[in-house]
Protein backbone atom coordinates (compact mmCIF):
# COMPACT_ATOMS: atom_id res chain seq x y z
CA UNK A 1 0.00 0.00 0.00
CA UNK A 2 1.36 3.47 -0.89
CA UNK A 3 2.63 5.64 1.93
CA UNK A 4 2.40 9.37 2.47
CA UNK A 5 4.13 11.57 5.00
CA UNK A 6 2.17 14.28 6.75
CA UNK A 7 4.49 17.04 7.96
CA UNK A 8 3.10 19.06 10.84
CA UNK A 9 3.82 22.78 10.59
CA UNK A 10 2.60 24.90 13.47
CA UNK A 11 3.62 27.98 15.42
CA UNK A 12 6.19 27.24 18.12
CA UNK A 13 3.69 28.42 20.73
CA UNK A 14 1.29 25.61 19.80
CA UNK A 15 3.41 23.03 21.60
CA UNK A 16 4.04 25.14 24.72
CA UNK A 17 3.03 23.00 27.73
CA UNK A 18 2.30 26.22 29.61
CA UNK A 19 -0.54 27.19 27.31
CA UNK A 20 -3.86 27.00 29.14
CA UNK A 21 -5.43 24.59 26.65
CA UNK A 22 -2.39 22.32 26.30
CA UNK A 23 -4.40 19.29 27.40
CA UNK A 24 -6.99 19.95 24.75
CA UNK A 25 -4.19 20.33 22.19
CA UNK A 26 -2.72 16.97 23.18
CA UNK A 27 -6.15 15.34 23.15
CA UNK A 28 -6.46 16.42 19.53
CA UNK A 29 -3.42 14.33 18.65
CA UNK A 30 -4.66 11.39 20.69
CA UNK A 31 -7.96 11.64 18.86
CA UNK A 32 -6.14 11.62 15.54
CA UNK A 33 -4.38 8.43 16.63
CA UNK A 34 -7.78 6.83 17.10
CA UNK A 35 -9.20 8.16 13.83
CA UNK A 36 -6.27 7.09 11.67
CA UNK A 37 -5.60 3.94 13.71
CA UNK A 38 -3.71 1.28 11.77
CA UNK A 39 -3.18 3.67 8.83
CA UNK A 40 -0.45 5.33 10.91
CA UNK A 41 2.70 3.49 9.91
CA UNK A 42 5.11 5.66 11.85
CA UNK A 43 5.99 9.15 12.85
CA UNK A 44 7.44 11.26 15.62
CA UNK A 45 6.81 14.42 17.56
CA UNK A 46 9.87 16.64 17.48
CA UNK A 47 11.28 18.77 20.25
CA UNK A 48 11.18 22.48 19.44
CA UNK A 49 13.45 23.75 16.71
CA UNK A 50 15.68 25.67 19.12
CA UNK A 51 17.01 22.20 20.01
CA UNK A 52 17.97 21.61 16.38
CA UNK A 53 21.49 21.55 15.00
CA UNK A 54 22.04 21.93 11.28
CA UNK A 55 25.27 20.51 9.95
CA UNK A 56 27.24 20.78 6.77
CA UNK A 57 30.46 18.91 5.97
CA UNK A 58 33.07 21.15 4.37
CA UNK A 59 35.36 19.60 1.77
CA UNK A 60 33.62 16.33 0.94
CA UNK A 61 32.34 13.43 3.01
CA UNK A 62 35.43 13.18 5.25
CA UNK A 63 35.91 16.89 5.68
CA UNK A 64 35.14 19.07 8.62
CA UNK A 65 31.68 19.14 10.17
CA UNK A 66 30.42 22.69 10.42
CA UNK A 67 27.53 23.13 12.82
CA UNK A 68 24.85 25.75 12.94
CA UNK A 69 22.59 26.28 15.92
CA UNK A 70 18.96 26.06 14.89
CA UNK A 71 16.79 24.60 12.11
CA UNK A 72 17.85 24.64 8.45
CA UNK A 73 15.17 27.14 7.47
CA UNK A 74 13.98 29.91 9.75
CA UNK A 75 10.23 30.01 9.24
CA UNK A 76 7.33 31.46 11.17
CA UNK A 77 5.87 28.00 11.66
CA UNK A 78 8.16 25.17 12.61
CA UNK A 79 8.20 21.49 11.81
CA UNK A 80 6.61 19.93 14.88
CA UNK A 81 6.56 16.34 13.81
CA UNK A 82 5.33 13.97 11.18
CA UNK A 83 3.24 10.92 10.53
CA UNK A 84 3.76 8.20 7.97
CA UNK A 85 0.29 7.33 6.69
CA UNK A 86 -0.86 4.45 4.58
CA UNK A 87 -3.45 5.39 1.95
CA UNK A 88 -4.62 4.33 -1.51
CA UNK A 89 -3.97 7.75 -3.00
CA UNK A 90 -3.66 11.45 -2.21
CA UNK A 91 -7.39 11.72 -1.54
CA UNK A 92 -7.19 8.94 1.04
CA UNK A 93 -4.14 10.54 2.65
CA UNK A 94 -5.86 13.94 2.81
CA UNK A 95 -9.02 12.38 4.26
CA UNK A 96 -6.83 11.28 7.19
CA UNK A 97 -4.46 14.25 7.42
CA UNK A 98 -7.33 16.73 7.66
CA UNK A 99 -7.93 15.43 11.19
CA UNK A 100 -4.41 16.28 12.38
CA UNK A 101 -4.92 19.21 14.79
CA UNK A 102 -2.32 21.40 13.03
CA UNK A 103 -4.55 21.34 9.95
CA UNK A 104 -7.39 23.08 11.72
CA UNK A 105 -6.07 24.95 14.76
CA UNK A 106 -3.40 27.39 15.93
CA UNK A 107 -2.89 28.66 12.37
CA UNK A 108 -0.96 25.51 11.50
CA UNK A 109 -0.62 23.62 8.23
CA UNK A 110 -0.11 20.01 7.26
CA UNK A 111 2.03 19.19 4.24
CA UNK A 112 1.22 15.86 2.58
CA UNK A 113 3.78 14.13 0.39
CA UNK A 114 4.04 10.72 -1.19
CA UNK A 115 7.06 8.63 -0.25
CA UNK A 116 9.29 7.05 -2.83
CA UNK A 117 8.49 3.38 -3.25
CA UNK A 118 11.66 1.32 -2.86
CA UNK B 1 -17.49 5.17 -44.72
CA UNK B 2 -16.81 8.87 -44.92
CA UNK B 3 -16.93 10.59 -41.56
CA UNK B 4 -19.66 13.08 -40.94
CA UNK B 5 -17.33 15.36 -39.11
CA UNK B 6 -13.98 16.76 -40.00
CA UNK B 7 -10.60 15.49 -41.03
CA UNK B 8 -8.69 12.56 -39.53
CA UNK B 9 -6.80 14.97 -37.27
CA UNK B 10 -10.02 16.45 -35.96
CA UNK B 11 -11.60 13.07 -35.32
CA UNK B 12 -8.52 11.89 -33.49
CA UNK B 13 -8.47 15.03 -31.37
CA UNK B 14 -12.15 14.87 -30.50
CA UNK B 15 -12.02 11.17 -29.63
CA UNK B 16 -8.65 11.48 -27.92
CA UNK B 17 -9.86 12.50 -24.47
CA UNK B 18 -12.12 9.51 -24.24
CA UNK B 19 -9.43 7.07 -25.38
CA UNK B 20 -6.82 8.44 -22.94
CA UNK B 21 -9.44 8.35 -20.17
CA UNK B 22 -10.24 4.70 -20.75
CA UNK B 23 -6.59 3.71 -21.04
CA UNK B 24 -5.83 5.59 -17.82
CA UNK B 25 -8.45 3.54 -16.01
CA UNK B 26 -7.07 0.32 -17.47
CA UNK B 27 -3.39 0.99 -16.78
CA UNK B 28 -3.41 3.50 -13.93
CA UNK B 29 -0.57 5.27 -15.76
CA UNK B 30 -1.13 8.58 -17.45
CA UNK B 31 2.09 8.50 -19.45
CA UNK B 32 1.38 5.02 -20.79
CA UNK B 33 -2.20 5.99 -21.60
CA UNK B 34 -1.04 9.03 -23.59
CA UNK B 35 1.75 7.17 -25.37
CA UNK B 36 -0.51 4.29 -26.37
CA UNK B 37 -3.08 6.72 -27.69
CA UNK B 38 -0.41 8.55 -29.73
CA UNK B 39 0.66 5.26 -31.30
CA UNK B 40 -2.95 4.40 -32.07
CA UNK B 41 -3.42 7.84 -33.63
CA UNK B 42 -0.39 7.28 -35.86
CA UNK B 43 -1.81 3.97 -36.98
CA UNK B 44 -5.14 5.63 -37.74
CA UNK B 45 -3.44 8.24 -39.90
CA UNK B 46 -1.69 5.45 -41.77
CA UNK B 47 -4.61 3.09 -42.17
CA UNK B 48 -7.84 5.06 -42.38
CA UNK B 49 -7.15 6.69 -45.75
CA UNK B 50 -6.43 3.22 -47.24
CA UNK B 51 -8.90 1.02 -45.35
CA UNK B 52 -11.69 3.55 -44.97
CA UNK B 53 -12.96 5.18 -41.80
CA UNK B 54 -14.12 2.94 -38.99
CA UNK B 55 -17.76 3.25 -38.04
CA UNK B 56 -16.88 4.06 -34.44
CA UNK B 57 -13.51 5.81 -34.51
CA UNK B 58 -13.36 6.11 -30.70
CA UNK B 59 -13.79 2.37 -30.20
CA UNK B 60 -11.27 1.65 -32.97
CA UNK B 61 -8.69 3.93 -31.35
CA UNK B 62 -9.34 2.47 -27.89
CA UNK B 63 -8.88 -1.09 -29.14
CA UNK B 64 -5.63 -0.27 -30.92
CA UNK B 65 -4.34 1.83 -28.01
CA UNK B 66 -5.15 -0.99 -25.60
CA UNK B 67 -3.14 -3.41 -27.75
CA UNK B 68 -0.21 -0.96 -27.87
CA UNK B 69 -0.32 -0.58 -24.07
CA UNK B 70 -0.39 -4.34 -23.67
CA UNK B 71 2.62 -4.71 -26.01
CA UNK B 72 4.64 -2.16 -24.14
CA UNK B 73 3.77 -3.66 -20.76
CA UNK B 74 4.78 -7.13 -21.92
CA UNK B 75 8.05 -5.75 -23.25
CA UNK B 76 8.93 -4.20 -19.92
CA UNK B 77 7.20 -6.68 -17.70
CA UNK B 78 9.74 -7.15 -14.94
CA UNK B 79 7.67 -6.34 -11.93
CA UNK B 80 4.57 -8.17 -10.69
CA UNK B 81 2.49 -4.98 -10.84
CA UNK B 82 3.09 -4.66 -14.55
CA UNK B 83 2.03 -8.24 -15.13
CA UNK B 84 -1.07 -7.59 -13.11
CA UNK B 85 -1.90 -4.61 -15.34
CA UNK B 86 -1.14 -6.57 -18.46
CA UNK B 87 -3.62 -9.14 -17.27
CA UNK B 88 -6.26 -6.48 -16.71
CA UNK B 89 -5.60 -5.12 -20.19
CA UNK B 90 -5.85 -8.47 -21.90
CA UNK B 91 -9.44 -8.87 -20.74
CA UNK B 92 -11.81 -7.52 -23.38
CA UNK B 93 -12.85 -3.98 -22.37
CA UNK B 94 -16.45 -3.49 -21.45
CA UNK B 95 -17.11 -0.16 -23.03
CA UNK B 96 -20.72 0.51 -22.21
CA UNK B 97 -21.92 4.09 -22.11
CA UNK B 98 -21.54 4.38 -18.33
CA UNK B 99 -17.95 3.18 -18.32
CA UNK B 100 -16.93 5.64 -21.01
CA UNK B 101 -18.75 8.42 -19.15
CA UNK B 102 -17.07 7.58 -15.85
CA UNK B 103 -13.65 7.34 -17.53
CA UNK B 104 -13.93 10.80 -19.02
CA UNK B 105 -15.27 12.30 -15.83
CA UNK B 106 -12.45 10.73 -13.83
CA UNK B 107 -9.92 12.23 -16.23
CA UNK B 108 -11.49 15.70 -15.89
CA UNK B 109 -11.37 15.42 -12.10
CA UNK B 110 -7.79 14.23 -12.34
CA UNK B 111 -6.73 17.19 -14.47
CA UNK B 112 -8.52 19.59 -12.09
CA UNK B 113 -7.48 17.94 -8.82
CA UNK B 114 -7.29 20.66 -6.14
CA UNK B 115 -3.75 19.64 -5.18
CA UNK B 116 -2.57 20.96 -8.58
CA UNK B 117 -2.02 24.65 -9.25
CA UNK B 118 -4.67 26.42 -11.31
CA UNK B 119 -2.16 26.86 -14.16
CA UNK B 120 -1.43 23.15 -14.15
CA UNK B 121 -5.15 22.31 -14.05
CA UNK B 122 -5.81 24.45 -17.11
CA UNK B 123 -2.89 23.02 -19.08
CA UNK B 124 -3.75 19.42 -18.20
CA UNK B 125 -7.44 19.85 -19.01
CA UNK B 126 -6.55 21.13 -22.48
CA UNK B 127 -3.96 18.42 -22.94
CA UNK B 128 -5.76 15.37 -21.54
CA UNK B 129 -9.42 16.19 -22.12
CA UNK B 130 -9.16 18.67 -24.98
CA UNK B 131 -6.51 16.71 -26.85
CA UNK B 132 -4.37 19.76 -27.62
CA UNK B 133 -0.62 19.35 -27.84
CA UNK B 134 1.91 21.25 -25.77
CA UNK B 135 2.85 23.57 -28.63
CA UNK B 136 -0.78 24.62 -29.12
CA UNK B 137 -1.37 25.14 -25.38
CA UNK B 138 1.83 27.18 -25.02
CA UNK B 139 0.82 29.39 -27.96
CA UNK B 140 -2.69 29.89 -26.59
CA UNK B 141 -1.33 31.13 -23.26
CA UNK B 142 1.54 33.08 -24.79
CA UNK B 143 4.19 31.24 -22.79
CA UNK B 144 7.34 29.62 -24.20
CA UNK B 145 6.89 26.01 -25.21
CA UNK B 146 9.61 24.88 -22.79
CA UNK B 147 7.74 26.51 -19.89
CA UNK B 148 4.48 24.82 -20.80
CA UNK B 149 6.19 21.50 -21.37
CA UNK B 150 7.80 21.70 -17.93
CA UNK B 151 4.48 22.65 -16.34
CA UNK B 152 2.70 19.67 -17.88
CA UNK B 153 5.51 17.23 -17.09
CA UNK B 154 5.64 18.34 -13.47
CA UNK B 155 1.87 18.07 -13.10
CA UNK B 156 1.82 14.59 -14.61
CA UNK B 157 4.60 13.57 -12.24
CA UNK B 158 2.56 14.84 -9.31
CA UNK B 159 -0.44 12.87 -10.52
CA UNK B 160 1.69 9.75 -10.80
CA UNK B 161 3.42 10.03 -7.43
CA UNK B 162 0.25 10.94 -5.56
CA UNK B 163 -1.87 8.42 -7.46
CA UNK B 164 -4.38 11.14 -8.28
CA UNK B 165 -7.59 10.28 -10.04
CA UNK B 166 -7.62 6.51 -9.95
CA UNK B 167 -11.17 6.73 -8.67
CA UNK B 168 -14.10 9.13 -8.96
CA UNK B 169 -14.30 11.48 -5.97
CA UNK B 170 -16.80 10.41 -3.31
CA UNK B 171 -20.17 12.19 -3.32
CA UNK B 172 -19.35 14.46 -0.38
CA UNK B 173 -16.35 15.90 -2.25
CA UNK B 174 -18.11 16.20 -5.58
CA UNK B 175 -19.41 19.79 -5.23
CA UNK B 176 -15.91 21.14 -4.48
CA UNK B 177 -14.34 19.05 -7.23
CA UNK B 178 -16.98 20.02 -9.75
CA UNK B 179 -16.47 23.67 -8.81
CA UNK B 180 -12.81 23.41 -9.78
CA UNK B 181 -13.66 21.85 -13.15
CA UNK B 182 -16.25 24.57 -13.87
CA UNK B 183 -13.75 27.30 -12.99
CA UNK B 184 -11.01 25.79 -15.12
CA UNK B 185 -13.28 25.57 -18.16
CA UNK B 186 -14.44 29.13 -17.64
CA UNK B 187 -10.83 30.27 -17.36
CA UNK B 188 -10.00 28.57 -20.66
CA UNK B 189 -12.91 30.39 -22.28
CA UNK B 190 -12.05 33.80 -20.78
CA UNK B 191 -8.42 33.47 -21.80
CA UNK B 192 -9.61 33.08 -25.38
CA UNK B 193 -12.14 35.84 -24.92
CA UNK B 194 -9.50 38.31 -23.75
CA UNK B 195 -6.88 37.22 -26.27
CA UNK B 196 -5.25 40.08 -28.14
CA UNK B 197 -7.08 40.94 -31.32
CA UNK B 198 -5.62 39.78 -34.61
CA UNK B 199 -3.96 36.81 -32.98
CA UNK B 200 -2.44 34.42 -35.48
CA UNK B 201 -4.90 32.17 -37.24
CA UNK B 202 -2.87 29.14 -36.21
CA UNK B 203 -3.71 29.71 -32.59
CA UNK B 204 -6.22 27.32 -31.11
CA UNK B 205 -9.49 29.06 -30.38
CA UNK B 206 -9.83 28.79 -26.63
CA UNK B 207 -13.33 30.28 -26.79
CA UNK B 208 -14.65 27.37 -28.84
CA UNK B 209 -12.55 24.91 -26.87
CA UNK B 210 -14.10 26.24 -23.64
CA UNK B 211 -17.60 25.80 -25.05
CA UNK B 212 -16.75 22.30 -26.22
CA UNK B 213 -15.40 21.30 -22.80
CA UNK B 214 -18.40 22.83 -21.03
CA UNK B 215 -20.78 20.89 -23.28
CA UNK B 216 -18.81 17.72 -22.59
CA UNK B 217 -18.97 18.26 -18.82
CA UNK B 218 -22.72 18.93 -18.99
CA UNK B 219 -23.21 15.75 -21.01
CA UNK B 220 -21.19 13.80 -18.44
CA UNK B 221 -23.05 15.31 -15.46
CA UNK B 222 -26.54 15.93 -16.85
CA UNK B 223 -28.10 16.17 -13.39
CA UNK B 224 -25.88 19.06 -12.26
CA UNK B 225 -27.63 22.37 -13.06
CA UNK B 226 -24.43 24.39 -12.64
CA UNK B 227 -22.81 22.51 -15.54
CA UNK B 228 -25.65 23.58 -17.84
CA UNK B 229 -25.43 27.05 -16.30
CA UNK B 230 -21.81 27.22 -17.44
CA UNK B 231 -22.72 26.20 -21.01
CA UNK B 232 -25.44 28.87 -21.09
CA UNK B 233 -23.08 31.51 -19.69
CA UNK B 234 -20.39 30.72 -22.26
CA UNK B 235 -22.80 30.56 -25.21
CA UNK B 236 -24.50 33.85 -24.34
CA UNK B 237 -21.09 35.49 -23.91
CA UNK B 238 -19.71 34.03 -27.14
CA UNK B 239 -22.75 35.46 -28.93
CA UNK B 240 -21.49 38.98 -28.23
CA UNK B 241 -17.89 38.40 -29.34
CA UNK B 242 -18.38 39.89 -32.85
CA UNK B 243 -18.74 43.34 -31.26
CA UNK B 244 -16.27 42.94 -28.41
CA UNK B 245 -13.76 45.09 -30.25
CA UNK B 246 -14.20 47.54 -33.11
CA UNK B 247 -12.40 47.60 -36.48
CA UNK B 248 -9.61 49.60 -34.84
CA UNK B 249 -9.09 46.91 -32.23
CA UNK B 250 -10.47 49.06 -29.44
CA UNK B 251 -12.92 47.72 -26.89
CA UNK B 252 -16.55 48.46 -27.63
CA UNK B 253 -18.90 49.18 -24.75
CA UNK B 254 -22.13 47.22 -24.46
CA UNK B 255 -24.07 50.45 -25.00
CA UNK B 256 -22.33 51.15 -28.31
CA UNK B 257 -22.40 47.62 -29.74
CA UNK B 258 -24.14 46.87 -33.03
CA UNK B 259 -26.39 44.13 -31.67
CA UNK B 260 -27.39 42.93 -35.13
CA UNK B 261 -23.94 41.32 -35.30
CA UNK B 262 -24.54 39.12 -32.27
CA UNK B 263 -24.87 35.40 -32.85
CA UNK B 264 -28.58 34.74 -32.51
CA UNK B 265 -28.19 30.92 -32.55
CA UNK B 266 -25.92 31.05 -29.50
CA UNK B 267 -28.35 33.36 -27.69
CA UNK B 268 -31.39 31.21 -28.42
CA UNK B 269 -29.60 28.04 -27.32
CA UNK B 270 -28.26 29.73 -24.17
CA UNK B 271 -31.72 30.95 -23.13
CA UNK B 272 -33.45 27.69 -23.94
CA UNK B 273 -30.88 25.71 -21.99
CA UNK B 274 -31.06 28.06 -19.01
CA UNK B 275 -34.85 27.99 -18.84
CA UNK B 276 -34.83 24.19 -18.74
CA UNK B 277 -32.01 24.18 -16.16
CA UNK B 278 -33.65 26.68 -13.79
CA UNK B 279 -36.63 24.33 -13.49
CA UNK B 280 -34.46 22.01 -11.37
CA UNK B 281 -34.74 24.68 -8.66
CA UNK B 282 -31.10 24.35 -7.58
CA UNK B 283 -29.75 27.81 -8.33
CA UNK B 284 -26.03 28.46 -8.26
CA UNK B 285 -23.59 31.19 -9.31
CA UNK B 286 -23.15 29.96 -12.88
CA UNK B 287 -26.91 29.84 -13.51
CA UNK B 288 -27.30 33.36 -12.08
CA UNK B 289 -24.45 34.72 -14.18
CA UNK B 290 -25.88 32.93 -17.23
CA UNK B 291 -29.24 34.57 -16.57
CA UNK B 292 -27.66 38.04 -16.44
CA UNK B 293 -25.62 37.34 -19.57
CA UNK B 294 -28.71 36.03 -21.40
CA UNK B 295 -30.69 39.16 -20.50
CA UNK B 296 -27.94 41.31 -22.01
CA UNK B 297 -27.58 39.20 -25.13
CA UNK B 298 -31.33 39.03 -25.68
CA UNK B 299 -31.99 42.78 -25.31
CA UNK B 300 -32.44 44.83 -28.50
CA UNK B 301 -30.69 47.84 -26.99
CA UNK B 302 -29.18 49.05 -23.77
CA UNK B 303 -32.45 50.84 -22.92
CA UNK B 304 -34.61 47.81 -23.63
CA UNK B 305 -32.48 45.73 -21.25
CA UNK B 306 -34.36 44.33 -18.26
CA UNK B 307 -32.21 46.13 -15.68
CA UNK B 308 -34.68 45.54 -12.85
CA UNK B 309 -34.30 41.80 -13.21
CA UNK B 310 -30.55 42.14 -13.64
CA UNK B 311 -30.30 43.98 -10.31
CA UNK B 312 -32.35 41.22 -8.65
CA UNK B 313 -30.03 38.58 -10.10
CA UNK B 314 -26.96 40.49 -8.88
CA UNK B 315 -28.57 40.70 -5.43
CA UNK B 316 -28.88 36.92 -5.40
CA UNK B 317 -25.34 36.56 -6.68
CA UNK B 318 -24.08 38.77 -3.85
CA UNK B 319 -25.61 36.23 -1.45
CA UNK B 320 -24.31 33.02 -3.08
CA UNK B 321 -21.00 34.23 -4.48
CA UNK B 322 -20.12 37.76 -3.37
CA UNK B 323 -17.07 39.37 -4.96
CA UNK B 324 -15.88 42.89 -5.81
CA UNK B 325 -16.54 42.19 -9.50
CA UNK B 326 -20.15 41.26 -8.78
CA UNK B 327 -20.57 44.29 -6.52
CA UNK B 328 -19.29 46.73 -9.16
CA UNK B 329 -21.46 45.22 -11.88
CA UNK B 330 -24.42 45.37 -9.54
CA UNK B 331 -23.76 49.07 -8.91
CA UNK B 332 -23.76 49.73 -12.67
CA UNK B 333 -27.11 47.93 -12.99
CA UNK B 334 -28.51 49.86 -10.01
CA UNK B 335 -27.57 53.10 -11.79
CA UNK B 336 -29.58 52.01 -14.83
CA UNK B 337 -32.67 51.46 -12.68
CA UNK B 338 -32.45 54.19 -10.04
CA UNK B 339 -30.08 56.71 -11.60
CA UNK B 340 -26.37 57.52 -11.24
CA UNK B 341 -26.58 58.75 -7.61
CA UNK B 342 -27.91 55.38 -6.44
CA UNK B 343 -25.24 53.64 -8.51
CA UNK B 344 -22.50 55.75 -6.93
CA UNK B 345 -23.85 54.98 -3.45
CA UNK B 346 -23.78 51.27 -4.30
CA UNK B 347 -20.19 51.64 -5.51
CA UNK B 348 -19.19 53.33 -2.26
CA UNK B 349 -20.52 50.27 -0.45
CA UNK B 350 -18.14 48.04 -2.42
CA UNK B 351 -15.03 49.16 -0.61
CA UNK B 352 -14.17 51.51 2.21
CA UNK B 353 -10.82 52.08 0.52
CA UNK B 354 -10.96 52.52 -3.27
CA UNK B 355 -9.46 49.27 -4.62
CA UNK B 356 -6.50 49.26 -7.01
CA UNK B 357 -8.73 47.92 -9.72
CA UNK B 358 -9.24 49.97 -12.89
CA UNK B 359 -12.81 48.81 -13.59
CA UNK B 360 -13.98 50.10 -10.21
CA UNK B 361 -12.71 53.58 -11.04
CA UNK B 362 -13.91 53.39 -14.65
CA UNK B 363 -17.42 52.57 -13.39
CA UNK B 364 -17.26 55.50 -10.93
CA UNK B 365 -16.05 57.80 -13.71
CA UNK B 366 -19.00 56.85 -15.90
CA UNK B 367 -21.56 57.36 -13.12
CA UNK B 368 -20.00 60.70 -12.11
CA UNK B 369 -20.13 61.85 -15.76
CA UNK B 370 -23.81 60.95 -15.91
CA UNK B 371 -24.50 62.95 -12.75
CA UNK B 372 -22.82 65.95 -14.40
CA UNK B 373 -19.65 65.91 -12.29
CA UNK B 374 -17.03 66.27 -15.06
CA UNK B 375 -14.18 67.07 -12.65
CA UNK B 376 -14.97 64.06 -10.47
CA UNK B 377 -15.24 61.88 -13.56
CA UNK B 378 -11.84 63.06 -14.79
CA UNK B 379 -10.25 62.29 -11.40
CA UNK B 380 -11.78 58.80 -11.41
CA UNK B 381 -10.48 58.10 -14.93
CA UNK B 382 -7.00 59.19 -13.85
CA UNK B 383 -7.31 56.87 -10.84
CA UNK B 384 -8.30 54.05 -13.23
CA UNK B 385 -5.27 54.75 -15.43
CA UNK B 386 -3.15 54.58 -12.31
CA UNK B 387 -4.23 50.96 -11.69
CA UNK B 388 -2.81 47.98 -13.60
CA UNK B 389 -4.63 47.58 -16.96
CA UNK B 390 -3.99 46.33 -20.49
CA UNK B 391 -3.48 48.25 -23.74
CA UNK B 392 -7.07 47.96 -24.97
CA UNK B 393 -8.38 49.29 -21.64
CA UNK B 394 -5.79 52.06 -21.81
CA UNK B 395 -7.12 53.30 -25.18
CA UNK B 396 -10.70 53.12 -23.92
CA UNK B 397 -9.92 55.04 -20.72
CA UNK B 398 -7.96 57.72 -22.63
CA UNK B 399 -10.76 58.07 -25.17
CA UNK B 400 -13.20 58.67 -22.31
CA UNK B 401 -10.83 61.22 -20.83
CA UNK B 402 -10.62 63.19 -24.06
CA UNK B 403 -14.41 63.04 -24.49
CA UNK B 404 -14.76 64.85 -21.18
CA UNK B 405 -13.01 67.77 -22.83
Amino acid sequence: MPEFVALIWEPRSARDPQRPDFLEYMNGYNAFGEIAGPSIRGGAALLTDDTATTIHVEGGQHGEVVMHDGPYAETKESLGGFYVLEADDIDGAIALARHIPAAWRDGGRVEVRPTMSM
Amino acid sequence: MTPLYGTIDEIIRVEGGQVVATLYRMTGQLELAEDSFSEAALEAVRRWPKDGFPERPGAWLTTVARRKALDSLRRESTRPRREEMALALSAPPELDVHTVRDDQLRLMFTACHPSLSREAQVALTLRLVGGLNTVEIAAAFLVPEATMSKRITRAKEKIRSNRIGLRIPPDEELPQRMGAVLEVIELIFTTGHHAPVGAEATRVDLVDEGVRLARLLAALMPDEPECHGLVSLLLSTRARIPTRVGADGDLVLLADADRSLWDRDDVVEAIDLLERTLKAGRIGPFQLRAAISCLHSDARSIDETDWVQIVQLYDMLMVVAPSPVVAVNRAIAVAEVEGPAAGLAALDDVARQPPRWHLFHAARAELLRRSGDAAGSRAALLAALDCPHNDADDRLLRARLSQLG
